[in-house]
């Protein structure tokens, strides 16, 4: 028992005390009429918010553990982006007939299959061509961003106006727009990706100490790797169809989570990770929704605190 | 002698551009004098100003990105990797709120005083950073623009001014006539400024302490380079709107042929960045004709794909 | 109409069985159709052009949305009515502890239909742009039936009728005509398939160009050549800034007054109208709107005899 995991320890009780708390105000403040329909609207509500909170924190410290630094995230590499652009080509050469005829979990799957695909062929050739520098792959990363919206508004120009209104939204993040429909499918495969997380979590620790380190030690490097990407990919998509774009979201909580628990172990800032991200997004909603009456203004409160939380990691050197 | 093949060829595209668009207007009829007077019009109201506008802005965006380079010496920096253009938008939404009535000048006037300041808080968090890497740079930039930009959607979003915020960054050379781009002029004079000033630029970007041993006056070039800076993002900003990446891949390509000696430089960056603009445009023009496709959605697109193969070009280590 | 998590819950929360001497009421819409065990006597409206409609229709209306209230509907703002969220984002609780007998969403809370549906009966009216006024006549005939005011509706369905014919015999060679919309200083061209397409297909406005379509909000990126090009004899300008709650229309003259649409037939003529924004752009499908529309434009055109 050493002090440090001593430490990390009650930094998570106290995080899971705050993030039960969160959750039940959100579900109990300023309710009208039926207690019973508000609890279930309110609870999937909830599911929608956790689930996006689990896949971005999930997806953000596995990313940060592949590439061997903590500020490097899914999002700012343009992740999000590609998952728009994808969703935009698919909309734009297989036509919205195809699409209408598909059920929109059919749809979402075949969406969450190609972005995979292209995701880990994209950044095994970025990572693993060459030992890039780190401030490379970051600016790399937000120019593909960039290049990725600017494809996806060059054909949305392109399209008729019934297919552009539909994709229209994707380009900005509401945490009170989850549909529905999508949660059960979404919670599969988020539950899915968790699962094959799991099964090799026990490398992870070593993979942070970096490549030469972890194929001594017996890990078979680029095979992993091209699964983390994998989960990364999925569970990107899932957040970015569940809330759109959010580009400093996952940033926000896992720097957070390094601060509190002062621990580099999995162990601890896995579960810190999404304890945070379940207090920053329930907690926020329900600040927003019942305290301040704003609606959707939450997305843009993050990436403000995310920009500056990433301006001080580099300005404190964390990006070495 | 190459210089003047570039300029051949920017005036060639300068020449097409003329005959590109709705009416039709051939170079054969225009020298045996057979158009008649609507053509005529068109020709001296629309494309001789549409022309004239793209060159000044592709000249100014251009050399001011190249100046920027030069007094933070960091070949990845542009006005738009800078927050100054964000800041110049958020003037622009701050004039829209409290003085709606306000003249063009003002207007740009209060766009150039934001991106001033911007631009000096940018440079302000420069000193404070240890540079590391020369990345480090255009990635602060980036994040700046990007919470200065979340902070602006924060307020059009309060007051319902999102389309019009929508509407002034996107670059768009469509609505340009004569009377409707002569502050661009404003542009093209301060390219000249950078130009004569370009020695005086490169001894200031040596740092300060270089800059008095030679007897010169640090802190009024710096200023000098400051306001060319903003006031060629602000004046851009509000005749067309942003022009993303211009400033940074036209300078780059240009010193990848003619070498960093920025008195050469300046010409060629002036007449690349007015070629360059003028292609995309012209592209823009065509694909979807009668209809445009805005500059700031083609140049996007070319713009980041030109940005990451200059980056990935080198391979740029990390520092150990 | 599959039961999600939320509809089991919707479905215990309901009152009591519906009486059985009312006789049900089904309503096909946009996104399949709704049984309702009785006329519905409480009513939401997520749609400012349906509140226009039923409002003119004499129904009552139990719950609006709280933003974006056109001017001439301002009554809706007032404390009477349940503001029930924003168009994108409605107020799913506030609904269902209002618990309606049917909720009406269209155009842009038309995504909210299959939430709400599993709460309380909702249908999607949204209309079809390419055959508007039809639509337009055929919702307000359902509506007639819904609510038991058939008469009212065919009413107001011969009101349109009559509007169109005498618009239709006042534009009769009276030249073509174009829609521009304009957004800061950027011009879109509505086409054949917009929300303004009424004026051509049915009011028979010739148009100048059969290869426009309707980009949402901002129609096609033209330039002024093009209008210039085309030459239409009519300009119809929505200022989409003055729609949307900013400046006056002032901002499109502005825009428009120019050596090159000077030279316009349209100009020349004196034949811009600039149409009614928050009409034509917000609530164009609703009856008083449209109705209002086809005024503005018959004054506009019997004006040049």
């Amino acid at each position: 028992m050493h002090r440090p995991d001593a430490r990390a320890r009650i930094v998570l009780a106290v995080l899971a005390v705050l993030a039960a708390a969160a959750i039940v105000a959100f579900m109990t403040l300023g309710v009208r009429g039926n207690w019973g329909f508000v609890l279930g609207f309110r609870g999937t509500k909830v599911l929608g918010l956790i689930l996006v909170a689990w896949s971005i924190a999930l997806s953000t410290v596995l990313f940060q553990t592949v590439t061997g630094n903590r500020i490097l995230t899914p999002s700012i590499m343009g992740f999000d982006a590609l998952f728009i652009l994808i969703r935009t080509g698919v909309t734009f050469f297989f036509g919205f007939g195809a699409l209408a005829l598909m059920s929109p979990k059919v749809q979402f799957g075949a969406e969450v299959l190609v972005m995979t695909g292209f995701a880990v062929f994209l950044f095994q050739w970025l990572f693993l061509r060459a030992q890039r520098s780190l401030h490379l792959m970051v600016l790399v990363g937000i120019v593909f961003g960039v290049l990725f919206r600017n494809l996806a508004g060059f054909m949305q120009r392109l399209m008729d106006p019934v297919q552009f209104q539909t994709l229209q939204d994707m380009f900005f993040a509401s945490f009170s727009r989850i549909d529905p429909t999508l949660l059960g499918v979404s919670t599969v495969i988020v539950g899915a990706a968790s699962l094959v997380t799991w099964r090799i979590a026990h490398s992870f620790d070593v993979l942070m100490l970096g490549r030469e380190q972890a194929i001594s030690l017996g890990v078979p490097y680029r095979r992993r790797v091209a699964t983390i990407l994998a989960i990364v990919a999925v569970l990107v998509s899932v957040a970015t169809a569940l809330v759109g774009p959010v580009t400093f979201f996952g940033l926000l909580v896992v720097s957070l989570a390094h601060v509190l628990c002062g621990s580099g172990r999995h162990r601890h800032v896995l579960p810190a990770a999404v304890l945070l991200g379940i207090i920053c997004l329930v907690g926020g909603q329900t600040l927003l929704e019942r305290v301040f009456a704003f609606d959707t203004a939450l997305s843009i409160i993050i990436e403000f605190l995310g920009g500056l939380v990433f301006i001080l990691l580099l300005v404190r050197g964390a990006a070495r | 002698m190459r210089l003047v093949l570039a300029i051949a060829v920017t005036a060639l595209l300068a020449v097409i551009s003329l005959f590109v668009g709705v009416t039709e207007i051939t170079p054969a009829d225009l020298l045996a004098g057979r158009i008649d007077d609507r053509q005529w019009q068109v020709l001296m109201a629309a494309r001789v100003p549409r022309t004239l506008a793209l060159i000044l802005a592709g000249c100014a965006t251009a050399v001011a990105g190249l100046v920027m380079q030069i007094i933070v010496r960091n070949r990845f920096v542009e006005p738009s990797t800078a927050g100054t253009v964000e800041a110049a938008g958020l003037g622009l939404l701050v004039v829209t709120l409290f003085a709606p009535g306000m003249p063009l000048m003002g207007k740009m006037l209060v766009a150039a005083a934001f991106a001033l300041a911007g631009t000096a808080l940018f440079l302000r968090i420069l000193r404070m950073v240890p540079l590391r890497d020369v990345l480090m740079v255009p990635l602060i930039g980036i994040m700046l623009g990007g919470v200065i930009g979340a902070g602006t959607t924060f307020f059009a979003y309060r007051f319902d001014l999102l389309p019009s915020l929508g509407a002034w960054s996107m670059g768009d050379f469509s609505g340009i006539l004569r009377g409707r781009y002569e502050l661009l002029w404003i542009g093209g004079a301060l390219t000249l400024a950078a130009y004569a000033a370009a020695d005086r630029l490169t001894v200031a970007g040596m740092g300060k302490d270089f800059t008095t041993n030679l007897g010169l006056g640090y802190r009024p070039t710096m200023a000098l380079a400051l306001v060319i800076v903003a006031l060629v993002s602000a004046v851009v900003l509000v005749s067309v709107g942003m022009i993303p990446f211009l400033g940074l891949i036209v300078p780059n390509i240009v010193s990848l042929i003619v070498g960093d000696n920025m008195r050469r430089a300046v010409p060629w960056v002036a007449v690349s960045g007015a070629g360059f603009v003028l292609a995309c445009d012209i592209v823009g023009r065509t694909i979807r004709a009668p209809y445009e496709i805005p500059i700031s959605t083609t140049l996007g697109v070319v713009g980041s794909v030109i940005f990451l193969f200059l980056l990935l070009r080198t391979r740029h280590h990390a520092p150990a | 109409m599959k039961r999600s998590a939320l509809g089991v819950i919707a479905a215990f929360s309901m009152t009591a069985a519906a009486p059985l001497w009312a006789a049900p009421v089904t309503i096909a819409h946009q996104q399949g159709e709704v049984t309702l065990p009785k006329a519905p006597q409480s009513v939401v409206v997520l749609d400012w052009a349906n509140v226009d409609t039923l409002d003119a229709l004499g129904v009552p209306i139990a719950g609006v949305p709280g933003s974006n209230v056109p001017d001439y509907l301002s009554k809706f703002a007032g404390d009477d009515y349940a503001k029930l969220g924003s168009l994108q984002e409605p107020d799913v609780e506030g609904i269902a502890a209002l618990n309606p007998d049917l909720v009406i969403v269209a155009a842009r809370s038309r995504r909210s239909q299959p939430q709400l549906n599993g709460i309380v009966p909702t249908v999607d009216m949204s209309i079809d742009n390419a055959d508007f006024i039809a639509s337009v006549k055929a919702n307000i005939l359902e509506y007639g039936e819904i609510f038991g005011r058939g008469d009212r509706a065919r009413e107001m369905v011969a009101d349109l009728d009559a509007k169109v014919e005498r618009l239709r015999a006042a534009a009769q060679g009276k030249g073509t005509a174009m829609t521009l919309v304009t957004s800061g200083n950027k011009l879109g061209v509505y086409g054949a398939e917009s929300r303004t397409s009424w004026l051509q297909r049915e009011v028979g406005f010739p148009t100048v160009t059969n290869a426009v379509d309707d980009r949402s909000d901002r129609g096609d990126a033209a330039s002024f050549e093009f209008i210039l090009e085309a030459n239409p004899d009519w300009l119809f300008v929505v200022d989409r800034d003055a729609g949307v709650g900013q400046e006056s229309g002032e901002a499109a003259r502005a825009l428009l007054d120019n050596e090159l649409v000077r030279q316009t037939s349209a100009w020349t003529k004196d034949q811009v109208v600039y149409l009614d924004p928050q009409r034509a752009y917000v609530v164009m499908n609703g009856y008083q709107a449209l109705s209002d529309l086809l005024d503005q434009v018959h004054d506009a055109v019997s004006d040049k005899g």
